[in-house]
Order: structure tokens, then C-alpha cells, then sequence
């Protein structure tokens, strides 16, 4: 992880070091005592023996913002340690035991962070005294409650994860479970927030200084050198900007190693994120008839350039597909089903991936419009619908506002019409009551009925081809079922194409007319729905079949168990692809890859299964 | 389905763990609380692996997590062999802890990904002081290899192989009962059927008693003894494996098989024996629960709530109007 911090981050950690170095061996170095006066001609400018220039007392500005450093960061890390002593206790106090102890703690809490603080630190030291303790102990204190905020909101986000659950299933103590489990994991965040935390004080210490309300002179801080050189702005303007140029970069390196710190966190970097444009996958010219099908796809290729190397997400696919036909994409995770579809759609990262190959629809070559035209294509002509229905729903519109929108910008209705043609579209896909329906927001309804929405919203414009990547994948196996079938009912309604994608080769086998099954980014078999299911060739498509456990096999049956698992990408076994968890497998696998071949329906094998598997249900009344 | 009663349960001497009138409930805001599990009752010989099937929603993990006391329910009984689990508090529960674990759905976020394999996996052993040399039998149980493993953090794995390492966790103090709830759903086909394999050769390796917690109903029976079907809390159906698949006899456990495509299965088409959506469990419908989507609902289902009743052999259905063949 090392890798993505960046060189700004180790810039700005070398800074802070170096500011700190420069406050702890003050005494020691070969520079003019702070309080020296006339070490130098009153207010010259920067020269080799005062590179900072000297202020009108003729004392050495950068001994004095050297020493000055002392208080600021002094100030600055004993504060942060001071709240987070405070305030860490407190945070996972309230985070892990909830309730109550949540409760109280967050009401004080409450009350704090409202506090007008600066004020309140004004009003402190004006009282007990400006000295580097008291000043040091209000800004600690003050810091207090975004500590305990913290600090909850990282245990509470913890605390309920599985592997706390487990440790305490496990009889794992309490405070075992907080040392081990939580606080490993809530440090990042506090890091990250201790950095910033500092920079915060920095500058808080550097207000009241210039108010001259901390430390008192003559010892110097950089608040206090700036109010100092503030008379002497005119003809000696180093004075302020020496002690402010090192408070800003010592400030902005806080921040940026916070920052930097908290991405950290943030996401877990797997390698395998574009880094750059990929070179042309397939450079020869594109060698075939475009026919008169609604839609074809001519070895589609989409390929990202990662960090670990060349991830072939989509490697070589074709396929066509006719008004009121159903085509299945179906295979394990990272198989590149989602991929495709995006591919075909053209809606890929911006950068570091590489499409080639040809999707025509009626002939029209898509891959050659631009974003801009693909715009007014997809929706109007080609439809979506995702997975998770909240990542096509905004979470503070209305269903009504969102569903009569592409119909007002693509199809120019009015407000009315809009109105009343969203109202008949959620009708159609089986909302009861559709005119109250259009009022509510995306989290008031349930999973199928978002869903349903979301069908409603692709349909909206009356596309020619639906494409639904794992529709029902987060659906109760009762409201599956209404969904295909309410696909399958506006499939023929309509006489669009619809394009499934599944993970789950029983609604594949029950809903498409036609299967492509993928593996490792390519096609391996493809056909009627029939011919596949009921003459599967390509050894993968079969262990697959058997692998999924079926409601006719006995109780404790054995299923096929195919060993390994998914290759990696990055480094796909030579030859077949599926070559090293095939039980198939001959030498010739290990060196050539097999081409699809034509055999009833198509192939990728060089030694096909023959036999017919698996009877199976036939496919029952839709 | 509304089910309650516990004329299903075996007389105490013949079995493991017994569960009586589980009730868990959560605040569901302005002062209303939801009823998650409502009055269920199961139990579970020695070597027995029961599966519980249901939506979401239905209370499964919620059992799950009454069953370790995570959250204590809110009432009935939780009896280990003659330990009565719900009213043990501090030291006595936690020492009992160890005959009771559990196994998670997200293979992912069940480890803590700051901690090495070898750690995650020997936590118990550390706690409990013994077994410490039962982490690499267990590592090696799971089928991984532990000096190659055990060093490395969760992130390195894949989703099965997290999946193993939380088994073997849960097997490193020689538990007698595994709950597991829904272990294989974020699971590839292939992986899944690997996990599925390792469950089973593991429970006899181990003579271990399963609770298995799944949604998807041709896994649960490729596993269980006997299933429980729930439904909004409550239970509807229980019956052993093969006889509950072939001859269900509770409107909503015939649904939910019609509602599995090519189940093989000779049922009518799901659109016939189920309708609309499952009601807010805030505001359960009165009678039987499931009476607002079942086809044969009555008069009297909304009424009375149906008791659960033996049909012949083993086979209990809550259900005033049960298909019998
Ligand atoms: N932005 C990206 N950069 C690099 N590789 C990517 C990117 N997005 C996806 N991939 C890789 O492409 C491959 C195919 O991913 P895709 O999402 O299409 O799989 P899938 O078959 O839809 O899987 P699932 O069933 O999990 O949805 C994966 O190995 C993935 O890691
Ligand atoms: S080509 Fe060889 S390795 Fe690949 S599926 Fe066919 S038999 Fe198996
Ligand atoms: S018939 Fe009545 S009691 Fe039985 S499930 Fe239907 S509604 Fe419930
Ligand atoms: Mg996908």
C-alpha cells in the first residue's frame, strides 16, 4: 500500500521533519541565539549570515522562527495527544457499548462541539494566564469532542462487522476484543485525523500568538513574530513573511499527510486499476458482413492496462441477436459478463481501457458515434437495467419526476403527458396503484418494487433492445420469478431484445432463447438455449452444471466440485483457459488455444464431452 | 404462516439444542418495536443438520443470532444439553460460548483485515489458553495450506478461501453446534459446491450439529436432515429434507419451490400460488401472516392464527388449510 501514498506525501512528511529536527536541536545549532540583538544590521534583508534577514532589533529571523517552531509544534502535538487521550476513551466507550453510555457521552458531546470555541479559548487564556501549559491545555480540551465523534464513528463502524460478532462468539473478552479487533483498525482513521488535527492547532496557537495571547516574549512563536513584523511591512517584509511561509507549509503538510493518510482507508487497492490507454487490442481491419440483425457484435474487445499488466476483461466476443429473442451471458464472477455489456454500451472508464471490435444496431456502427450521440441512443433505442436498483434511482427524487424525465428529453412530452405516461408505464410492470407510486421516493418502496421502477424507467422510451446485467441477483426468489416473467411478458409486448445477464444457470435455462457462457473474459460456448443444456460440449459449462445443486438430487448429494478456482487475469494459464481445473485436459490444451468451433451450436474445446447431460425440467408455463 | 406452538418439538433427553418460543425484537423507531422472530420453535438432535429457509426478512440470521446470544432474545428458551443460554449473563455465558459457533455470510467482512490468518484463526485457542496446536490441523481441515496461509492477511484470499478460514475459526475450539448463516450466498456455483463438500466432510470429521441458514432452498437441502421454513417471523413448515421438497404441504413453501426456475418439480406456476409483496413486519397482518399473499386464504386465517400441526411421519405444517395429496 506503501506505493499509493505519493510523492507529495513523502514531500510533506520530509517538511515536517524537518521543522521538527530544526525545534528539538534549536539549542544546538550554529545559528544567532533568538534573542540576540544587533547579530546583524536591524532589518536587512536575507543574506548568507541571516538567511532569513534580521528584524528591527537587528535579532536572526530564522533563529527566531527556528525556536519559534518549539511552541507551534509543541502546542500542535501535545494538544492532538491531549484530546485524543481524552476523547479516544470516550469514542470507543460510546461506539462498542452503545445504549446509554452512547447516549450521555453523545449528548455532552453535542453541547461541546455547538460551543463557540476560539472565543472560548480567548476567554480561558485571557484569564488563567498565557503560558505554553494553558494554551496547551485549552487547545487539547477544545479538541476534545471531534476526538469522541471520531473516534464512535469509526467504532461503530466496526463493532458490527462479522469478524467482531465471531471474536465474540469465541468468548473473546470485551476489552481483548477492543485492543485486537477495533483499535488495529480504527488507528489509520486516527492518524489521518491527528495530522489534520495538528494543522488545526497550529493555527489556532498562531491566532491567539497573534493576539498575544499565548506564550509571552520573549520567547518567540510564530503567531508572535508575525504581529511583531507587522509594523515593519514596509521596508523590511521578510520579518512576517519568513515565520508565515514555514507556519503555511508546515500547516499545508499536516493536511496533505492526513489526506493522504485517510485515502488510505478508503479503498483497497487491488492493482488491477487502469493506469493507462491500452494499446489496440486487435489492429487488422475489421473482416466481416454486417447483416440485417437488430443487433450485432463482431469480436468486441475491451482491455485495461493495470498495474499487475494486461487485463483482458472482453477478449474476442461475437454475437447477433433478433427482435423478441432473449440472449443469456452467463458465468462466474469476473468472467467479464458486466464488462461486455458496458463494452457494447460504451459505457467504460475513461482512461486506461481499450475497446475495439464492432456493435452495430440495424447495421449502424456504435462504436464509431461519440459520447455525445451515444446519448440520445442509449435510452431511446437501448435500455438498461442494473443489479442494484438504488444505483439507477436518486435517493431524493421522486419515482415520478425521475420516470417522466427521458420522456420529456427524449420524446418531448409535456409535463402532463409525462405525468400520465409514467403513471401507464408503472402500471404496466405490475405497480399497484401507479398514481400514488409516482410521489413516493426510491427508499420508501421495497427491493422488487425498485426494481420494477427501474424496468419501468428503461422501458420508458420504448427501447429496441433491454439490456438487464443480474436483474434479480438481489431479489427474494419469490419476487424473481415476478420480475422474469414481467421481462418476458414485456419482451413480447413490445418485441424488443432483451440481453440477461446471470450468474445462474437455471433462469438462464428457464427465461433465454439463446446462451453464451464465458469464461476468463471469453466466449466458450454458445447456442440455442437447448443445444447447450441439453448437448453441453465445453467441459466448463458442464461442471458447472453439476456443481449447482439441484432441488430432484437426493439429500447430502455430492456435487461435482471443480477444483481451483477463476484464473487471474493478469496471468491466464496457457493454452485453454480452464486448462488447469479441467478434467479433460491433454497436452495440446497446454499449448494451443482452442477457436470456437461449429458443431450443432459453438464451441472453445479440443476435446468436448459428447454425452447429452442432464435431463432437467422442461421448461414450465410462462 | 403464521405459526406457533411447540407440539413439533422431541422430548428433551433425545436431543442437543432446543429452541422454545424464540421472540427477538428491534426498536423500529417512534417507539414501535418490530417482531423479527415471533414465537419460534426447533430443535436439533446430536449430528443433525437443520436448515432454516425464508426471504429476507424472515428472521433467519436474527434465530441465528439469538441462538449465540448476540443479542440474548427478547424471550423463550435457548437450551444447550441442560444449559438454558438466555438467562446466563457475563463469565457463565462466555464459557459456554465455545460449544457454540457461528459462521457469516460476507466471507470478507467476517475478517479482521489488519490480522494475519495464523491470528484470526487461533483467537479462540488464545482465549480459552488450549488447543494452540489445533490451528494448523484445523487450517489443514479446511483444505489450506498453513505455512503458506497462516501468515498472510484476508485480503490475499479469495471470497472461498475467506470463507475457509472463518470455518476454521470456528472449528478451532471444538465446537459441538455450528450455526451458519448463509455461508455460501456470496458465493460462486463452483466455490460453493467446494464449501458445501468441506461443510459435510467436516461435520462427520468433527461429529459436529449444524443449524444451516439459507435462502436459496436446492442448497439447503443439499445439507440439511430436516428443513424449517419461516416466513415474517414465524414458522410455517418442517419436515425432513426430502419429504418437505416432494410433498410440501404449506401454501408459501409451495410458492417459494414454484418460484425456483427448473426446479423439476410438479407444481403449478409461481404466479398461482403467490401474489404482491411481503407486508411491513412493523404491522404484521392479524391470523396468519401470510394470509394477504396466499391463494387459499379464508376468512378464519385472518382470524385465528394457525397452530402448527402433524401431518404424518415427521411432517408439521401451521396451516388451517394445508395441501394434503
Ligand atoms: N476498471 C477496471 N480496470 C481493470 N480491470 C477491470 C475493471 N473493471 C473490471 N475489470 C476486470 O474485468 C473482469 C471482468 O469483470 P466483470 O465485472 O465484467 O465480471 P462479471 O462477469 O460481471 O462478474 P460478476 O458476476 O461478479 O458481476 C474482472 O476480472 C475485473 O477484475
Ligand atoms: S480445451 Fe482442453 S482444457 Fe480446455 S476445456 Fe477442452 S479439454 Fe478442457
Ligand atoms: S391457508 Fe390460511 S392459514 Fe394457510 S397459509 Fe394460507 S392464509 Fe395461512
Ligand atoms: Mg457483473
Amino acid at each position: 500500500m506503501r506505493r499509493r501514498l505519493g510523492p507529495g506525501f513523502w514531500i510533506a512528511a520530509c517538511w515536517i521533519l524537518l521543522v521538527l529536527a530544526g525545534a528539538l536541536l534549536a539549542d544546538l545549532l550554529p545559528i544567532a541565539r533568538y534573542d540576540e540583538t544587533l547579530a546583524g544590521p536591524p532589518r536587512s534583508g536575507p543574506s548568507a549570515d541571516h538567511p532569513f534577514g534580521t528584524d528591527g532589533l537587528g535579532r536572526d529571523v530564522f533563529s527566531r522562527v527556528v525556536h519559534g517552531s518549539r511552541v507551534s509544534l509543541g502546542v500542535g502535538i501535545g494538544a492532538v495527544l491531549l484530546g485524543l487521550a481524552i476523547g479516544g476513551p470516550l469514542g470507543i466507550l460510546a461506539g462498542y457499548r452503545r445504549r446509554a453510555t452512547d447516549a450521555i457521552i453523545m449528548a455532552f458531546n453535542d453541547v461541546a462541539l455547538a460551543f463557540p470555541s476560539l472565543v472560548f479559548a480567548l476567554a480561558v487564556v485571557a484569564f488563567a494566564g498565557a503560558s505554553l501549559r494553558n494554551v496547551l491545555i485549552v487547545l487539547g480540551v477544545l479538541g476534545v469532542p471531534a476526538w469522541t465523534r471520531l473516534i464512535r464513528g469509526a467504532t461503530l463502524s466496526f463493532a458490527d462487522r462479522e469478524f467482531v460478532l465471531a471474536a465474540r462468539v469465541l468468548g473473546v473478552r470485551d476489552s481483548r476484543i477492543l485492543w485486537r479487533e477495533i483499535m488495529p483498525n480504527v488507528a489509520v482513521p486516527a492518524a489521518s485525523y491527528a495530522f489534520i488535527g495538528m494543522a488545526v492547532v497550529v493555527v489556532a496557537e498562531g491566532s491567539l500568538a497573534f493576539l498575544g495571547l499565548s506564550v509571552q516574549a520573549p520567547t518567540p512563536t510564530w503567531g508572535g513574530l508575525i504581529n511583531e513584523g507587522r509594523t515593519l511591512m514596509d521596508d523590511a517584509p521578510h520579518v512576517v513573511l519568513a515565520p508565515s511561509l514555514v507556519m503555511f507549509l508546515t500547516v499545508l503538510s499536516f493536511n496533505l499527510v492526513g489526506d493522504r493518510l485517510r485515502a488510505l482507508t478508503d479503498v483497497r487497492h487491488s492493482g488491477l486499476e487502469p493506469v493507462r490507454q491500452a494499446p489496440p487490442a486487435a489492429p487488422a481491419a475489421p473482416v466481416h458482413a454486417v447483416g440485417d440483425s437488430l443487433l450485432q457484435v463482431e469480436d468486441l474487445r475491451t482491455h485495461f492496462v493495470t498495474e499487475r499488466g494486461l487485463v483482458k476483461a472482453v477478449d474476442g466476443v461475437s454475437f447477433t441477436l433478433e427482435r423478441g429473442r432473449t440472449l443469456a451471458i452467463v458465468g462466474e464472477s469476473g468472467s467479464g459478463k458486466s464488462m461486455l455489456i458496458r463494452s457494447i454500451l460504451g459505457l467504460l472508464p475513461g482512461s486506461g481501457v481499450d475497446r475495439s471490435g464492432n456493435v452495430y444496431l440495424d447495421g449502424d456502427d456504435l462504436t464509431r458515434r461519440t459520447p455525445e450521440e451515444m446519448r440520445h441512443i442509449l435510452g431511446p433505442r437501448l435500455g438498461t437495467v442494473f443489479q442494484d436498483p438504488m444505483t439507477a434511482l436518486n435517493p431524493v427524487r421522486t419515482i415520478g419526476a425521475q420516470l417522466a424525465e427521458p420522456l420529456r428529453v427524449h420524446l418531448g412530452m409535456n409535463r402532463k403527458q409525462a405525468r400520465e405516461e409514467a403513471a401507464r408505464l408503472l402500471a404496466q410492470v405490475g405497480i399497484p396503484d401507479p398514481g400514488r407510486m409516482l410521489g413516493r421516493y426510491p427508499h420508501q418502496l421495497s427491493g422488487g418494487m425498485r426494481q420494477r421502477v427501474t424496468i419501468a424507467m428503461a422501458l420508458s422510451c420504448g427501447p429496441d433492445v433491454l439490456f438487464a446485467d443480474e436483474p434479480t441477483t438481489a431479489l427474494d426468489v419469490t419476487i424473481q420469478d415476478q420480475v422474469l416473467r414481467l421481462l418476458h411478458r414485456l419482451r413480447e409486448e413490445r418485441h424488443m431484445a432483451v440481453v440477461l445477464v446471470s450468474h445462474d444457470l437455471a433462469v438462464v435455462r428457464e427465461w433465454a432463447d439463446e446462451v453464451i457462457v464465458m469464461y476468463a473474459g471469453k466466449v466458450v460456448e454458445r447456442g440455442p438455449t437447448a443445444e447447450i443444456f441439453g448437448r453441453t460440449r465445453m467441459p466448463y459449462t458442464e461442471a458447472l452444471l453439476q456443481a449447482a445443486p439441484r432441488l430432484t438430487d437426493p439429500a447430502h448429494h455430492r456435487l461435482r466440485v471443480i477444483p481451483g478456482r477463476p484464473p487471474d487475469l493478469v496471468d491466464l494459464p496457457s493454452g485453454c483457459a480452464f486448462q488447469p481445473r479441467c478434467a479433460h485436459a491433454r497436452d495440446r490444451c497446454v499449448t494451443e488455444a482452442p477457436e470456437l468451433l461449429e458443431d450443432g451450436h459453438l464451441y472453445a474445446c479440443w476435446y468436448p464431452t459428447g454425452s447429452p447431460i442432464s435431463e432437467g425440467a422442461e421448461s414450465r408455463g410462462r | 404462516m403464521a405459526g406457533s406452538g411447540n407440539a413439533h418439538l422431541r422430548p428433551r433427553d433425545q436431543v442437543l439444542l432446543q429452541v422454545e418460543d424464540l421472540v427477538v425484537e428491534f426498536p423500529a423507531g417512534r417507539g414501535r418495536t418490530v417482531r423479527a422472530v415471533s414465537g419460534v420453535s426447533f430443535d436439533l438432535a446430536r449430528g443433525e443438520t437443520l436448515g432454516i429457509v425464508g426471504e429476507s426478512g424472515c428472521g433467519k440470521s436474527s434465530t441465528a443470532r439469538a441462538l449465540v446470544q448476540l443479542p440474548p432474545p427478547r424471550g423463550g428458551s435457548v437450551r444447550l444439553d441442560d444449559v438454558e443460554l438466555t438467562t446466563l449473563r457475563g463469565e457463565a455465558l462466555r464459557r459456554t460460548r465455545r460449544r457454540l459457533q457461528m459462521i457469516f455470510q460476507d466471507p470478507i467482512s467476517s475478517l479482521n483485515p489488519r490480522r494475519r490468518v495464523r491470528d484470526i484463526v487461533s483467537e479462540g485457542t488464545r482465549v480459552w489458553g488450549a488447543g494452540g496446536d489445533r490451528v494448523d490441523e484445523v487450517l489443514e481441515a479446511v483444505g489450506l495450506d498453513p505455512a503458506t496461509a497462516a501468515v498472510r492477511r484476508p485480503h490475499e484470499f479469495s471470497g472461498g478461501q475467506c470463507q475457509r478460514i472463518s470455518i476454521a475459526r470456528a472449528l478451532v475450539l471444538e465446537p459441538e453446534v455450528v450455526i451458519c448463516d448463509e455461508p455460501v450466498s456470496a458465493l460462486d456455483v463452483s466455490v460453493q459446491a467446494q464449501i458445501l463438500g468441506l461443510l459435510e466432510d467436516l461435520k462427520e470429521r468433527y461429529r459436529l450439529t449444524l443449524v444451516f441458514i439459507a435462502h436459496d432452498l436446492a442448497v439447503v437441502k443439499n445439507v440439511s436432515d430436516r428443513i424449517l421454513v419461516m416466513y415474517l417471523g414465524k414458522m410455517c413448515e418442517l419436515a425432513a429434507s426430502t419429504e418437505l421438497i416432494e410433498r410440501p404441504a404449506h401454501p408459501y413453501t409451495r410458492a417459494l419451490l414454484a418460484s425456483i426456475p427448473g426446479s423439476g418439480l410438479d407444481l403449478p406456476p409461481a404466479d398461482r400460488l403467490i401474489k404482491g409483496e411481503p407486508p411491513s413486519p412493523v404491522d404484521p397482518p392479524s391470523g396468519c401472516r401470510f394470509r394477504t399473499r396466499c391463494p387459499r386464504a379464508a376468512s378464519r386465517c385472518a382470524e385465528e392464527e394457525p397452530e402448527i400441526r402433524p401431518l404424518t411421519g415427521g411432517h408439521w405444517v401451521a396451516c388451517h388449510f394445508p395441501e394434503t395429496a
